[in-house]
């Protein structure tokens, strides 16, 4: 996951040569570099328990909104921290500078909510998958793009140094509640099979 | 399905397509190209029909653990992504007619383009399902979960930009008043439209559950 994003914006870094896009193309490479590297490690979060043989385990002794509830906070945390780590080589790297980071800071961590709400819950529908590759990111996307298209539209005002329109922040927040609570309710029928 | 329900349907899309051609008036400031909304509006309303069906039935799976239901459920979908796909090149040829550009990731392109994302990730996920008892409860859920997105597509999205599509309301002749002529070919339409549909749903619903039966 870290390499992955490493790569990908080195990919990026050297693509653009030095030179410093827009606030828009800025928010928008950040965001699909976020995206693309959360996919390539959330996809496992199930599948590493069932190679373990631990999955059965978990399913005797935890209910299954404990089980999302735990898979959801660890992908956030994993999240998180990769974003802290990507994020100021984003800056150093390819440009963009911020002018309001606490605001930043919550786009990033509400973003990055959303990714793991929705992913928790696609990860476990394609562990049951047979051909598995690019399944976890087309099945996600969809479904989070009512967070990722205000988080974009949020970090570009923030690079462009202009006012932020809270309400998108709002939104965001009430998405991920709404994502979070219908992943718990939807994970029972994949839990108990 | 009854050969009257049959005969009635091909009679009805025959007496459809006839009034768009000959009876509708050209539309003032649009002209013949009017005629592109009665084929184009019927199939966005079926996309979407098709979807709340689809999910419909998702439900009505886990809940009840019918194959019925899930096969009925594939097959909308199914039905619905073609329905979407007329939808959008059937919007972009208008568009690019009317407004000069086939698509300017207008609200409602946005929001007709993540319906096809939701179907085609909905399609390949059974298909990459191999177990047909799991397959339908993955696809169940996942259908169920990508209605998520609805408050967002219906409120939120329309505001982050300004639309050149005319409103649902209005019909196919956006600034012009609808005309009553064109307003009873248009229900024509839809109802033609979701009378195809219900006859497609029908058969290959039936031929979907065999499908799957026989995998098991």
């Amino acid at each position: 996951m870290l390499m992955f994003s490493f790569t990908s914006l080195a990919a990026v870094s050297m693509a653009l040569a030095g030179s410093v896009p827009g606030p828009r193309l800025l928010a928008a490479l950040l965001w699909v570099i976020l995206f693309f590297a959360a996919t390539v490690g959330m996809d496992r979060i199930f599948l590493d328990e069932a190679a373990a043989g631990t999955l059965e385990t978990l399913r005797l002794y935890a209910p299954a909104t404990a089980v999302l509830l735990g898979k959801l906070a660890g992908a956030f945390l994993t999240l998180v921290v990769l974003s802290a780590l990507l994020v100021p080589l984003f800056l150093v790297f390819i440009g963009g500078s911020v002018g309001a980071p606490f605001l930043f800071l919550s786009v990033l961590l509400l973003g990055v909510l959303g990714i793991a709400a929705a992913g928790t819950l696609t990860a476990a529908l394609s562990a049951w998958a047979e051909v598995r590759a690019g399944l976890f990111a087309i099945l996600t996307f969809p479904v989070i793009l009512p967070v990722f298209l205000p988080a974009v539209a949020v970090t570009a005002e923030l690079f462009a140094g202009e006012t932020v329109n809270l309400h998108y922040l709002v939104a965001m927040g009430l998405y991920d509640l709404l994502l979070g609570v219908g992943a718990s309710v939807l994970f029972d029928y994949v839990w108990g099979g | 399905m009854k050969p009257v329900f049959r005969l009635a349907v091909v009679f009805l899309t025959l007496a459809v397509c006839g009034a768009v051609f000959f009876v509708v008036p050209p539309a003032e400031g649009l002209g013949n190209l009017v005629r592109i909304a009665f084929f184009h509006i019927p199939m966005a309303w079926m996309s979407v029909l098709a979807f709340v069906m689809s999910a419909w039935w998702s439900a009505a799976y886990l809940r009840r653990r019918d194959m019925r239901d899930d096969a009925r459920s594939c097959v909308s979908a199914r039905l619905g992504f073609l329905f979407v796909l007329l939808a959008t090149a059937s919007g972009a040829i208008f568009s690019k007619l009317t407004w000069g550009a086939y698509w300017n990731w207008d609200p409602r392109q946005t929001t007709i383009f993540i319906l096809i994302l939701i179907y085609g990730a909905y399609l390949t996920l059974r298909a990459s399902v191999p177990e047909a008892r799991r397959r339908a409860v993955i696809s169940a859920v996942y259908s169920l979960f990508s209605c998520l997105t609805v408050p967002f597509l219906v409120f939120i999205l329309p505001r982050l930009t300004f639309s050149l599509h005319p409103s649902p309301l209005l019909g196919g002749s956006g600034r012009v008043e609808m005309d009553p002529v064109m307003l009873a070919v248009l229900a024509a339409a839809l109802a033609d439209a979701t009378l195809i549909y219900i006859w497609l749903l029908r058969r290959d619903s039936a031929a979907a559950k065999e499908e799957s039966l026989h995998e098991e």
